[in-house]
Parts: C-alpha cells; structure tokens; sequence
C-alpha cells in the first residue's frame, strides 16, 4: 500500500516564480524509511515544503496523493490534520513558549507520560527540557531534537524529516539511526528522510535521488546510489558522499 | 452567602484578565474598589493606611505603608466604570515609607465603554530601601469605546526597587495614552513593562516611558511587547537618560503588525551624561515571523490559532 502517491509534481517559488521542481514522480510506500538525497540546491527541501503545502511554494501541476486523497490543493493545517508532518531543517525558535506548550500544539490531547515518552525517545531528559522555552539559549542539536520530538507527538502517519540529522554533534548516527527505527516500529508511521549522511541508508527501504529539481533515480537506496554514481557527471562528489560503504 | 464586594461586571473582567478574584473578593484583603466617583470597598490592614474621598468625576487617594511594614499579600486595587458612557480621574498619591515593602495589583475596567473617558495621575514615592510591585491590568470591553490616560510620576528613593507591568491583551483598546516618569536615586533599580494587544483599527495607542538615572548605580529596564491587528497604531516611545557614575540602562522594544494598515513606530531616546554610564536599546518591529507560523501550521493550526500562539508567547 502506497502512503504517498507524488504523480508530476511541477513546483515553482510564490516570490519570484522560479520553476524549482518539475515532474516529479515517486511514491512512498506504507511503513518504510524513504530516503530523498541529492546534491545541495537540487530541490529536496523545496519537496518538503511542497508536499507540506507551505505556501512559499506554488504547484504548477501535478498531483499529491496522500491516503488516497488528492491532497494537492489542501492548506497546510489540513494536510497536518490527515497526518502529515514536516521537521524543518533549521527550525523555529519561539519567545515565551516553553517546550511543553510547543509540543501541546501540534496535540492538545496527549497525555503528560507520553510527551516526556518523545522527548525521551530524542535524547532528552523530559524534565530538564519541558519547562524550557523555545530560544536561543538552546543549543542547535537541542532545538532540531525538539522539533523532532514535536513531530512524534503528532502520530502522523507520515514525517517528512528534513536533515533532523545535522547539526546533531552528539548524537552519533548509529543512535539516531536506532531512533529511527524505533519510532518506525513503534509508531508504524512512514517517513520521508532527508539527508545526505550515507549511513541512514543502511535503515532505509528506499530512496530517491534528486538532482537540479528532477527525480534522477528512484527503488532501492543501494541500485540508486549505484546507478547514480556509474552515470552521473558528478562522480567524484557522488563517491565521496554517498557511495564507499554501499557499492 | 457572603454578598460580592465588586459588581459581577467586575469580577467577571477581573477574572478574565487573570486576577484571583476569590483573594480579590475576600473582605479581609487589603483593597480599594471604585465605580465611576463612587468607593464601593475600602480595606486597611495594619501598617497600611488607606484615605480616600470622592469628588464629581472621580476619586483621590492616598496609600501608605508604614516604615518596614512588608505586606506579603497583595493589595487590590479596582477602578471601573459599568456603564457604556462615563467620565472617571483617579488622583492616586502612594508612598512606601523607608524599607517597606507591597505589591498592589489593579484592574481597570470599562467592559460596556461606547464613550468612555478614564485618567488616572498617580504620583508614587518609594523611600529609601523601599520595594513595590505594581500592575495593572486593563480591560477596555469589545467596542472601541474607551479612552484611556494613565499618568504616572515616579520617584525610587536609595536603594528602593520599583517593578511596574501594565497589560492590556484583551478585548478592544481603543485610545490609549500611557505616560510614565521615573526618578532613580542611588543604587535604585526600576523595571518597567508593557504588554499590549490591539485588536482593530480603531486602537490608537501611545507608550511613553521615560527613565532618569539620576543618582549613582541606578539602574532600569523599560520593556515593551506590543501587537497590533488590523489597521490599529502603536507608538512607543521609551527613553532614558543617564546622569551619574555607574548607572546602566537598556530599552527593549518588540512590536508585531498583523494584518494591513496596521503600524507600529518605536523611538528609543537614549542620553548619556556621565563617562562611565552606559545605556542601551533594541527594537524589533515587523510582521509575524513566517518561519514560526510555518512550523505551527504543520502541526496543523490554522492561521489564525498559530498567530494567536505566537502573540502569546511574547506578550508572556
């Protein structure tokens, strides 16, 4: 069964109407870690964004189908509400919000075990971090953990996760890797994982690969890696990010 | 069933503003309620001396706490008007005498104000070592209705600490014109906030804060956290000036437009006359950060529901 269904996805920017994405066709199947990689600028967290319906971002044409429904011209909030999930990259700090209330947000009705449960599952000591407010005293890797957490709180049936990896120094991937997989049997959501650190392919169902807004491969991370590395132009880039391990 | 001292009117506001009015409605807490030029409830406890007389379109008063006296519970204060159509001055005279120490928290309430005209000049006078907190809460009902003129002088003897929270963030406001005066003598401290959410474009609202750091190593925060929606207008205007050795002073200002037409105008005046005083300011006015309301969206609140979570985490 197919959570998502992207069928010719065009995208272009609301600011200066810069076709970003064209055609892009792949779906997300039930249950599975997706990995969508590519070289920076190549439209990964444009996708993201997209399939989020954030409005910094126009469909052009193309559809999204999500649960089988055609999602593509729902807003954002409702998109979320049918269980859909965005981490941002860099995220948000907020002024006066303490973790608690950030986390309540995306579900007013979840109980006090289960929050400190996802912040736990991050790596965070529920009550050193709940009374917390959301600014710049937190470290990076603090703040991406949260908006990790607050994903998790949610219960959707898809993450979209968008680099939750970088930026986290102390977390080694193994861990995170571990946490993944975790939530993935414990929440039996999909996720869509954006990232560019080759280990997360070891947990990885799929992949995706994007590059200059086009779907240049997609099936398994590893044939995608390889076909990737044998045709692209960018060899020598490819090897050195993704492939050493896995070819 | 003991009778309300205040109006339900009154009680009804003050508990939306987030007042404890069971404390606030108990006979043995120390207060003063005023409707219109009426004294509804006047409470002394010991060390605390109350005076207050009515006059045609209002009150005058005078509150004193005697040398040393701490009072630990807070002392309310409530001036309201009940009817849509008004005219109320309050003439407040506080002192603190000589290492005393209160808290006075009041609820200024106009709930039904079509053409409603409040003023208030107070005059407060901490003594040396002295410590007061002060806040008020406004509540301007949903008309536009109300104009509304606090007037504050202030004068921090040695020593003494002043903690000043003026909030508005519900209901409508209308006009507002808050002007406060403060005189720091040495080694004083006075903290200064304003928390106020207009709704509409009828708010028309004016902070002035001034600060003079008079005497040596006194030292002020004026803060200001402002929202206007929808065609409103803020201006805030907060200075200081440094006159002596060792004083410091900051001005922090953030104002948030929502909506079109609305403006916000921040003017910092900073003077510094002393070498080795120093004094600083931030501003920050603009629209919603679209990142916040982005991330709240994709935890599926709508627009509105995020730009009300953001509002309130900074008015917090």
């Amino acid at each position: 069964m197919k959570i998502l269904k992207i069928k010719n996805l065009s995208v272009e920017s609301t600011e200066n109407k810069k076709k970003i994405l064209e055609n892009i066709s792949f779906d997300i199947e039930e249950k599975s870690i997706h990995l969508l990689v590519g070289p920076n600028g190549s439209g990964k967290s444009t996708l993201a964004y997209a399939l989020m319906g954030i409005s910094r971002f126009r469909i052009i044409s193309g559809k999204i189908i999500f649960s089988n429904k055609d999602i593509t011209q729902f807003s954002t909030d409702k998109r979320a509400k049918m269980g859909m999930a965005l981490g941002f990259q860099e995220p948000a700090y907020f002024e006066g919000i303490t973790v608690e209330n950030f986390l309540k947000a995306g579900n007013k009705n979840i109980s006090q075990d289960k929050l400190e449960r996802n912040l736990f599952l991050v790596g965070l000591n529920p009550k050193k971090f709940l009374s917390r407010k959301i600014d710049r005293d937190l470290s990076g890797g603090e703040r991406k953990r949260i908006e990790f957490a607050s994903v998790l709180v949610m219960k959707p049936k898809l993450m979209i996760l968008d680099e939750p990896d970088s930026g986290l120094d102390i977390i080694i991937y193994r861990e995170f890797c571990n946490i993944l997989e975790n939530i993935k049997k414990e929440t039996k959501a999909s996720i869509l994982l954006i990232t560019h650190q080759k280990e997360l392919g070891n947990i990885a169902d799929q992949a995706t690969f994007l590059d200059k807004g086009k779907v240049t491969y997609n099936g398994n991370f590893r044939d995608v890696m390889k076909k990737y590395c044998q045709f692209s132009k960018r060899k020598k880039i490819c090897q050195k990010t993704y492939c050493p391990k896995f070819l | 069933m003991p009778k309300n001292i205040l109006p339900k009117i009154f009680i009804d506001t003050a508990k939306r503003c987030g007042f404890n009015t069971i404390l606030m409605q108990k006979i043995s807490t120390p207060h003063l309620y005023v409707e219109s030029n009426k004294i509804i409830s006047v409470q002394k406890i010991p060390g605390l001396r109350i005076q207050a007389e009515s006059f045609r379109e209002g009150v005058r008063l005078k509150l004193v706490v005697k040398k040393g006296v701490k009072i630990k519970e807070p002392i309310f204060f409530c001036f309201g008007i009940s009817k849509e159509k008004g005219k109320q001055m309050i003439l407040p005279e506080i002192i603190l005498e000589e290492k005393a120490e209160a808290k006075i928290l009041a609820h200024c309430t106009f709930p039904r104000a079509k053409n409603v005209f409040h003023q208030m000049k107070a005059k407060i006078k901490l003594e040396k070592n002295a410590k007061l907190i002060y806040q008020e809460k406004h509540y301007h009902g949903q008309n536009f209705g109300a104009e509304v003129l606090p007037d504050f002088k202030i004068l921090i003897g040695s020593g003494a600490t002043f903690e000043n929270e003026f909030i508005i963030d519900k209901g409508s406001i209308g006009k507002l014109k808050v002007n406060l005066e403060a005189e720091l003598g040495k080694n004083a401290f006075c903290e200064i906030l304003s928390k106020i959410i207009g709704k509409g474009e009828k708010d028309n609202i004016e902070i002035y804060d001034k600060v003079l750091l008079k005497k040596e190593n006194s030292r002020s925060l004026i803060k200001l956290r402002g929202v206007v929606f929808n065609g409103g207008k803020m201006i805030f205007k907060g200075e200081t000036e440094a006159l002596a050795k060792n004083t410091r002073g900051h001005i922090d200002c953030q104002e948030i437009i929502v909506g079109k037409r609305s403006i916000a105008e921040s003017i910092p005046i900073v003077k510094v006359n002393h070498p080795e005083a120093r004094v600083t300011h931030e501003a920050s006015i603009g629209k919603i950060n679209q990142k916040e309301l982005e991330t709240l969206m994709t935890r599926g609140l709508s627009e509105k529901e995020a730009i009300d979570f953001i509002v309130k985490g900074i008015i917090k």
